[in-house]
Formats: C-alpha cells, structure tokens, sequence
C-alpha cells in the first residue's frame, strides 16, 4: 500500500445528466447541457440560457436543499463507480473535501456535516469556499491527506446549485453572454451552470480496486489584482500550473492535454491563454491540444474543478480528448485552434493538466495521468515553525491581552471592536473593503510585522495564505441581500455581490498586502482557524512553493444565523520554514466525534513518549467565535511557548465537521524522530 | 448675473451637491463631497473607481435622477466626471 | 508634417513622440517609497506594478511638479515634469527625513523615453513588442528585456511610454517609425501632445499658471492626501478654510481669443483666459479659463472677450471635450484595419458659440 493518491471512482450530477454513464455518452455525442433557465424568470436579464441538471430545471427550492440532493446523487454514483458501501466508509478512516459556497442564511460548512452523516464518513470533512476553484482545490487538499497518511480514502468533490441571486449578480456585472457560452470562441461571456461531482481518491492498493487515474498533484496560486477580474497577463494562473507541475515532478511536454477553465468571457479566456504560452512556451502551447467543458456544462463554478476534471477522466478513459461544445472559431487573443470539434477528439495522452481560476483571484491547477505513469517518491518533509502571531476581537487587541484573558478564564469584555486600518497600512487603497476583510487584513499585516517580514519581489509569490471562516462578511451579505429587495434582481449591488464568497476576505487581504502564493479559505464550522494552520503546516512541510504560509480566522457577528459568530474576531498565525523558538511537531486530523484520535495521530507524529505539559481545548473562554477560538488558542500556545511557561503544548479542537489537534514544542529541547 | 444665469447655475449646483454626495455615501469613496472636483476623472485615474463601481454607480444614478444610463451603450460617456453626469441629469430634465 | 497632420495621427491611428522634456530618476532603497511620499502631495497606494499620479507642490501650494510614481518592488521609477533632477533632489534634502535609506540616480543620459499615442497605439505595440501588451491595464508597467513600458498618457488616448537605454531607444525609435506609417501615424510634437492634453482636461505642469492657483482652483484635489504632512499642506488647508474664490474651467470660443485674456460677464468681469489653442477636433478654439467659482460651471453662454468694441463670446464646456476614439476601440476585437467599422460617435458633440 503507498501513499500515492489513486483515483478509483467519481461520480456526477451535471447539466448532461445524473449518472457518469449518462455524462460519458453525452459527451461522446458532443451534447450541451445549456438550454433556456426554466427555473426562473430571466425576462429581466441580459442572459437566458443556463446549464441545469436534468430533471431539476424548473426546481425552485431551497438551494441548499437542491445542493444536498445534487450532492447524494453525485456521491452515490461515485461509490458505485468505485465499489465501495456505507459499511466501508464507516471505517474512520474515511474523509470528504467539499468545495462549495453557499452564500445564504446558513454556515457553509452545514452541506458537508449533512453529507457526512448521510454516508457515514466518520474522518473530518472539510469545506473550501474559494468560488470557482473551490473543488478543484478540495482535489487538491485531498491528495494531500493521502500522502500525508490522514486518510486512507477521500470523497472529493464540489457542489453548486444555479440560484436567481446568483444569476442576477453575474449578469449586472455583465460577464454572462446571452445564448450559450464559446469558450475561446465568436460569443463572450460565460453560462453559468450547477451540479456535483465526487472523485474517490484512495491510497493505492489499498484494496482490490481499478484505479482508473493517479493524481499526480496540484498548485495553488492568488492573483492579488481584483475582485472580479483576473490579472490580465495571466501571472496567478501560470503559477498554479507551475506549482502543479512541480507538485506531480512532471515537465511541460509531458503534458498531453490541458482541460482551461475557459469560460468564455473575455478577461478569463485572454489570461489564461498568456498563461499557457508563458508556462510552456510558443512551440508547446500552440502545439497543446487543449478545450472547455463549460460548453458541455456551463459554468459550474464551485463544481466546476471537479466536473470538468471528470469530464477528462471520462474521455482519458476512451482514447479522447474533451472538446469545447458550441465552438465554431477562434476569438482573436486566445488560442488559435483548440479543440473544437462537434465530437471529442481520439488523443492518446498520459497526463493532463485541468486548471481554474476564481473571483478574487484564486487560481488551482491540477495534474492526473493514466494508471502506469511512475508515482513520485515521497519527499523529504521539512520542519514548520511558527514565528508570529496577531490577535483581534473585543478586548484584545495584542498578543499580552490574549494571554491575560486566558489567565483570568473568563470572557473579554463586551466593547465594539475598532481599527483604523488605514492609519495601519497608509500604503494600501482599502475604499470598499468589507468587514470581515479588515479585521482578517489587520491581523495578517500585524502578523507579518511581528515576523519581521515585509514582502518584497519574490517573498510575495511564495507567502501564503489559508484563511478559515464560515461565511462571506454579515455587512456585504446584507447589503447584497437589501439591494435585491429594495431594487430588484436586475440591480443587485455588483460591488456587494463581488463580496458575497466566504473567500471574499482572503482575496482582499492578500491583494492589500501583496500575498500571491498558496491560499484557500476553508471550514470546518468551530476549529476552522486551528484546521487553516494544520493544512498551512502540511503544505510547508511537503511543498516547494512557498517558505511562509499565514493561517488565520476571521469571524463577522452574525447573530441571526444558527450557528453564527456572535462577535466579531480576527487571529492570524505564520508559519514558516525558517527555525525559530517554536515548532509545529505533530498533527491530527479526525471527524468531529473522534478528537481523541486526532490527538493520539498528533501525539504519534511528534514521536514522544511524554504527553504535552499543557493542553489546550480551544473553545473557552471565546465561545461565540467559531472560525478564530481554536486560531487564538494556537496563538495563546505560541505565546506560552515563547516566554517559556510550557516546553510542549496540545492544541485541540472538537470542530464542527472536523477535529484537529496540533502540538507545539519548544525547539530548545531535543526530541528523537 | 441675469436671472436666467442665476438659476442655471443654481441648478447645477444643487445636482452636483447631490452627486458628490452620493459618491461619497453611497460609492464609499473617502473624500468629503467639497473636495470632489466637478471636473476629475472618476474611473482609471482620479478618483480611481473600476469596472464594478461603474455598474453600480449608473444604477444608482438611473434610481436618483430618473435617468436611463443602464444598458445604455453611451453611459460610460456619461459617467466620466461629476460635471458630464450634471450634465445628462439636466438634459434629461430639461433644464439645459 | 502640419499640426493638422500630427493631430489626426494621434486621434485616428497611433503616433510617437520622444519626451525629452520628462525627467527620469529612480530611488533605490528601503525607505525609497517613504522618501518620495514625503514630498509628494498625495496619498502613495502602493502597488508593485501600477502607476500613481501626484504633485510636488511648493509651500505656497503652487504646483511645481507634476510626478509619475511607479513602484516596483523597492525601487520607484519617477517620471517628472516641471523640475530637473537637481531641484528634485533638493526637495528631498529639504523635506524627507534624512535618516531614510535611499539612493536617487537620474537615469538620463543613458536612457530615453519614447512614447506611443493613440487609438491603435496598443496595436503597433503587439506587433513591435508582444501581443501581451492587450493586457496591460492602464497605469500600470511592466519590464521587458530592453526596458520598462508604461502605460498613461495624457491625450485620453491609448498611450505608452518606453523607458530604455539610448541606443536601445535609437533603434526602438526607427523601428516604431516604420511601423506606425502603416497607421497613418507620424511622429509628432509636443504642441500637438500639449493640445490633445488640453482638450482632454488634462493639467500641463509646462503651461505655468498664474501666481496664487493650488489644486483647489486646479481641479486637482484627488491628487491631494487628507491624511499626511506634505510640502504646501498648510497652505490648503488655510485655502480650504478661506474658501476658493475661482475655479479652472474649459471653454470653448470660434476665434479671437487668446491666453491672459480678461473675460466677462453681463455685469461684471468673472475671470481670465489661461491657456486656449486652436483644436482640429473641435474646428474652433479650445482653452481653459480661471473663473470666478460663483459661475465655474460648464454650459454657459453668457461670457465674452472685449476686442476693442465688438465682443467674442465663449461657452463654457464640461471637459473631457472628445469622445475620443480610444474610447471605442476594443483590442480583442478591433484593428486599425476595420476602424471604418467604428460606431460613428463624432469626436467633437459640443458646438461653438
């Protein structure tokens, strides 16, 4: 049994159907699932058409509802796909990686907890809310549990469901075209779609399973340039492909077909074609057969990583590259002739390169290759450290206020949190930012700054940033929502509904203070801030690109909500490669009833036969905080650390669809490995 | 001044109040209204406002001012400064 | 060539200019950004890659610099107009605190900057350096192995500046010569870009303006900082609370005018001519007016120059005056090639008096 993700299965609900065999044979056909939006009334709008799953067009219910419906199917065609029952995947040892951002009235880690219950996953599941990359990032991120031996199977996929509001958003912003999408082709703009997909990745050999495809790896990238736009030149995109090729030991010529994320628009389809010139050059990028699914599938956006990386297993499988439906010749500043034929392409290739980028400027990558291709050795794993922290909510303001509320053990005082960021960052233009992107940029700026470090030239591509949160920012939700009310839908307030991602503050904290390296926002519901540094940890440990990675937590109060934060708090930790006085020895990562295992994982990792001085369960005394408690309690552990209260501390939370421990030690003392 | 004069620019005056107003209430942008210059660039550069601003800046002005500039293909004409907006707002109303 | 000839290059095809009157330093440094935000009036929103516009002003708040900061990194590449590197440097000793880590060079004489104008500038631009260059947002630069190219411009039409060494330059300059004569392009003067400025709105360092005008009276508040000390800050301030008496507006004349020119009301004088030049565009005059700020509003008939006995009316003009083609051009879709195919908005919508 290695380490090696295999992938053993998937399964979809697209707008080409429900079932993978139903989506094989349509793609064969050259089939799209575009068709005039049925589900509601698009008189108002510029576009019309929309790519809906078949059977659920005029379904207008609770999106959530349709997601966690979109959801089972996808998943239970993917455990068909990989011969795999309920009973096997009660083993704990199981973990499921969401993307999804839903933007509503509830916590967007709510649709993993409910799948999870559903299907028995018993290890922790985790949600990446980064839009349009959300699933291809929850590939990613679960490739990495099975190297790093967290898991020994991974549900990996994405959910979205195409809502009025959403539809209404993107189309004041002027981004959708008006019949279906052409990728690369005559038509701009873009058709949005909805579905799920799950792809079940395993340790190879794990059981007598057909492993279809290995994932060989992936790259993460920001663009650090707009809300809305990507950079033009296609920076943030040739560095996620970059990454990923790096990630998988793979060269471009290896590359035999690349899946865009082309969405037809023209900022997107222009980026990204600089993008694949710049990584691999002139003769190769005009020789690299390369097309869009989102003809087929509209833009699935937070399934749209993993449908489109489904849509290539499918015809990887059958000799075939993907072809980009709808395309009937090339825009001028895009790829001259990708592929674009009515039926896909017979192509016999070895690995491919699937790629997306989101609002914000995230952008993820990833490389997959046929059974066969040599798997990689594992590398040398590197020490993480941690070298600074910066903590924020009502009564805490510094590191020394933190440590004082814990000593007292009891609540911060109840008074409005106020910063003038402007005065902190007199640089930065900070016109419209929300504020769940002030309090998480205050503290990452301080953050930095205690760690001595500005980021200049290269530090800024290789500083990273993980963000947890439960939810876009309560001030740009409502202000989206009430512009709805008060206007209508055809005159959302577009500079709110840029806001209304959950990774809508990552995105502007990382554009302010120039960060465009690995980043994400995840969520675990409670514990998402410790579960950002666990993930930030292991990426350092294993990765190449990036020497830092800020892991923080931001919460907005948001009273109103089940579950919401009922004030408002900020933490942001960096870790980093270079020594300092503390290190992160061990990690463990469980499903929620299991902390226990997390902490014998982290216990076993860090390789002592003592338990830790201290231990830290990070909920008191900032209850009411869901995303930053745990992410203050690492940063109390680091504090404790540095002026030598403890050697060794545990860190612990029971999170909402997770648990996650992390032990810190001192590095004046020696521990065998 | 003659009286015709006197009322013109009273007009004007008061819509660019109420413009400046806006952009700095509703667009967020942080300038006080005075320091608006009724001729600087509102997008690219002078008063550095983007591509999403424009979409909500013309809906907001549609909704104010009873205009039409959305889905107009000649709105971003319009918006280019304080003054052009004044300008299409006592077109529209006649009072040029 | 005619001004006539040079105006139609830069408002229809793409023209080039070399801008030897614009100096060129670079501050090398940690604190480079900090020496230069202490002697520029505005607000320094730093981003690697992008380009700020702002001033040097004098303690009278006149300004005396009109300054381009490109921060790459921690290095600023500055281009200014008005003052030599000499008196720049010596507004640096006199303002910026002297424990700053930084080193001012002027980068001339062994670079150039050449510049590129024009609705199919972009175009001349992907042929002679790359395809790319579409993406380029606007103020903001990017290095290429002979040098750093910016886009601005101050004629509201597509615009490049070149920044590269002088032989490089020499060779950049014959080549883009070429290949711009199949954009019916020229090169072109600095009258011509001054008056392509002007009827623009935009503000000319060059054109000195009357004693006692700040960014108020200028319209040029959005390149002043609210929130930091600078040189002249006292001064608007002390400005802003005696109130402005006059304003800067573009107008707009058939002939018979011309700069210092008193100008009147039906009752009273209400200001005086600063700059107006003869404007292609517009078949008329175009120019810019120091008005009493109780009438500093475009759309006015009303005011005249007194020529002996008869009078020559002007009307005031909200300023952009141009639809200007760069405004119809789009990259990903036009060329120079299909420009018949334009929307056929006339550059000029205004009318004379």
């Amino acid at each position: 049994m290695s380490y090696t993700p295999h992938i053993t299965g998937w399964g979809v609900a697209s707008a080409l159907g429900v079932g993978r065999e139903r989506l094989r044979s349509a793609l064969l056909r050259g089939e799209t699932g575009i068709a005039p939006v049925q589900r509601f009334d698009t008189s108002l709008f510029r576009a019309k058409v929309g790519a809906m799953v078949p059977g659920y067009e005029s379904d207008d219910r609770d999106p959530t509802a349709l997601c966690l419906e979109f959801g089972s199917l996808a998943l239970r065609d993917a455990l068909e796909h990989a011969r795999l029952d309920l009973d096997c995947l009660r083993s704990r040892r199981v973990a499921l990686t969401l993307g999804t951002s839903l933007f509503g009235d509830q916590n967007t880690e709510s649709l993993a907890r409910d799948l999870a219950k559903a299907f028995s996953i018993e290890g922790p599941a985790i949600t990446i809310s980064t839009a349009c990359t959300s699933s291809t990032q929850a590939i990613g991120f679960a490739a990495d549990l099975i190297r790093e031996g967290f898991a020994d199977l991974v549900l990996a996929g994405g959910i979205d469901a195409l809502t009025p509001k959403l539809f209404a958003g993107f189309d004041a912003l002027g981004v959708l075209s008006e019949g279906p999408c052409t990728p690369f082709g005559l038509q701009i703009g873009t058709t949005l779609g909805e579905g799920a997909g799950f792809v079940v990745i395993e340790r190879g050999g794990m059981r007598d399973a057909v492993t279809y495809s290995v994932l060989r790896g992936y790259g993460l990238s920001g663009d650090a340039f707009h809300e809305t736009s990507p950079d033009p030149r296609g920076r943030g995109v040739a560095a996620a492909i970059r990454g990923a090729l790096d990630d998988a030991g793979a060269l471009e010529a290896e590359i035999g077909y690349f899946n865009a994320h082309g969405t037809g628009t023209m900022a997107n389809d222009t980026a990204e074609w600089c993008a694949v010139q710049s990584v691999f050059g002139p003769e190769l990028g005009g020789a690299l057969p390369l097309s869009s699914s989102k003809g087929h599938l509209g833009h699935a956006q937070s399934a749209a990583g993993v449908l489109e990386m489904i849509t290539t297993l499918e015809c990887m499988g059958a000799g075939l590259a993907p072809t980009t439906a709808g395309f009937e010749g090339a825009r001028p500043g895009g790829p001259p002739s990708p592929v674009g034929t009515k039926k896909p392409q017979p192509l016999a290739y070895e690995l491919a390169l699937s790629s997306n980028s989101a609002f914000g400027g995230n952008n993820c990558a990833l490389v997959f290759g046929n059974a066969g291709a040599a798997s990689v050795d594992p590398e040398e794993v590197r020490p993480v450290f941690v070298s600074a922290a910066a903590a924020l909510s009502s009564g805490v303001n510094t590191m020394d206020e933190l440590a004082s509320i814990y000593e007292s053990e009891s609540p911060p005082a109840e008074r409005k949190l106020r910063i003038d960021l402007a005065a902190e960052l007199p640089r930065v233009d900070l016109r419209g930012i929300d504020r769940a992107s002030e309090l998480l940029t205050a503290v990452t700026s301080r953050a930095l700054a205690d760690a001595g470090m500005q980021l200049r030239g290269k530090a800024r591509e290789r500083t990273g940033l993980i963000a947890g949160t439960l939810r876009a920012s309560a001030d740009s939700l409502e202000r989206f929502h009430e512009s709805v009310e008060r206007r209508g839908l055809a005159k959302p307030d577009t500079t709110a509904f840029a806001q209304v991602l959950p990774s809508a503050a990552q995105s502007a904290c990382a554009k302010a203070l120039n960060i465009r390296g690995p980043q994400s926002t995840i969520t675990i519901g409670e514990g998402s801030g410790l579960m950002a540094a666990a993930l930030s940890a292991r990426m350092l440990a294993r990765r190449r690109d990036s020497d830092r990675i800020v892991a923080a937590a931001v919460d907005v109060r948001a009273d109103d909500i089940e579950g919401g934060a009922l004030a408002d708090a900020a933490c942001a930790l960096v870790l980093c490669t270079a020594p300092t006085a503390v290190e992160v020895a061990g990690i463990g990562l469980a499903g929620p009833e299991h902390l226990d295992e997390a902490i014998a994982e982290a216990q076993r990792r860090w390789g002592s036969e003592e338990p830790p001085d201290l231990v830290i369960e990070s909920s008191k005394p900032f209850a009411g905080m869901p995303a930053t408690s745990s992410s203050f309690a690492l940063a109390h552990a680091l504090g404790l650390l540095r002026r030598g209260h403890a050697r060794t501390v545990l860190v612990s939370s029971k999170g909402t669809t997770a648990s996650v421990a992390i032990i810190l030690t001192s590095t004046e003392i020696t521990h065998d490995n | 001044m003659t009286t015709d004069l006197t009322d013109y620019v009273a007009s004007r005056v008061a819509i660019l109040d109420l413009v400046r107003q806006m952009l700095r209430d509703t667009m967020k942008l942080q300038i006080e209204p005075e320091a608006i210059d009724p001729d600087a660039p509102l997008f690219g550069t002078g008063l550095g406002m983007d591509s999403v601003d424009a979409v909500e800046l013309v809906i907001q002005l549609d909704g104010a001012f009873d205009l039409e500039l959305a889905g107009s293909p000649e709105a971003f004409l319009t918006i280019r400064t304080v003054n052009t907006i004044v300008d299409a707002i006592m077109e529209a109303s006649g009072e040029s | 060539m005619s001004l006539e000839d040079e105006y139609r290059a830069v408002r229809y095809g793409a023209a080039l200019s070399r801008m030897e009157h614009v100096g060129l330093l670079r501050l090398r440094g940690d604190d480079a950004i900090e020496a230069v935000d202490a002697i520029c009036s505005g607000d320094l929103w730093v981003r690697d890659g992008r380009m700020l516009q702002t001033l040097i002003l004098d303690e009278q708040a006149q300004p005396i610099a009109d300054v381009y900061v490109c921060p790459d990194d921690d290095t600023c590449i500055l281009m200014v107009e008005g003052i030599t590197p000499e008196e720049f440097s010596a507004c640096l000793a006199r303002h910026a605190d002297p424990d700053l880590e930084f080193e001012l060079e002027n980068l001339r004489p062994e670079h150039d900057l050449l510049s590129l104008h024009g609705p199919y500038a972009w175009e001349v631009l992907s042929k002679w350096l790359t395809p790319d260059i579409i993406g380029l947002p606007y103020l903001s630069f990017y290095r290429f192995d002979r040098g750093v190219c910016f886009r601005a411009g101050k004629t509201g039409e597509f615009g490049y500046d070149l920044v590269m060494r002088s032989e490089d330059a020499e060779v950049a300059r014959r080549e883009l010569l070429e290949l711009i004569s199949s954009f019916g392009g020229a090169e072109v003067s600095l009258e011509t870009l001054d008056l392509c400025a002007l009827e623009n709105g935009f503000f000319s360092i060059r054109h000195g303006s009357p004693e006692g005008l700040t960014p108020l009276e200028l319209q040029l508040q959005w390149r002043i900082s609210t929130r930091k000390p600078f040189p002249g800050a006292l001064a608007i301030e002390e400005r802003r609370a005696e109130g402005m008496t006059r304003r800067l507006t573009h107008f707009a004349a058939r002939d018979g005018v011309k700069t210092g020119d008193a100008l009147h009301g039906p009752d009273a004088p209400v200001g005086e001519v600063m700059t107006v030049a003869f404007s292609p565009g517009a078949g008329g005059l175009v120019g810019t007016a120091l008005l009493d700020i109780s009438v500093a509003h475009p759309g006015i008939d009303e005011f005249f120059v007194r020529q002996g006995e008869s009078t020559t009316p002007i009307r005031t003009v909200s300023s952009p005056l141009l639809v200007n083609r760069s405004l119809l051009v789009d990259p990903h879709r036009h060329s120079y090639s299909t420009r018949g195919d334009l929307s056929p908005l006339p550059l000029w919508q205004g009318s004379l008096p």
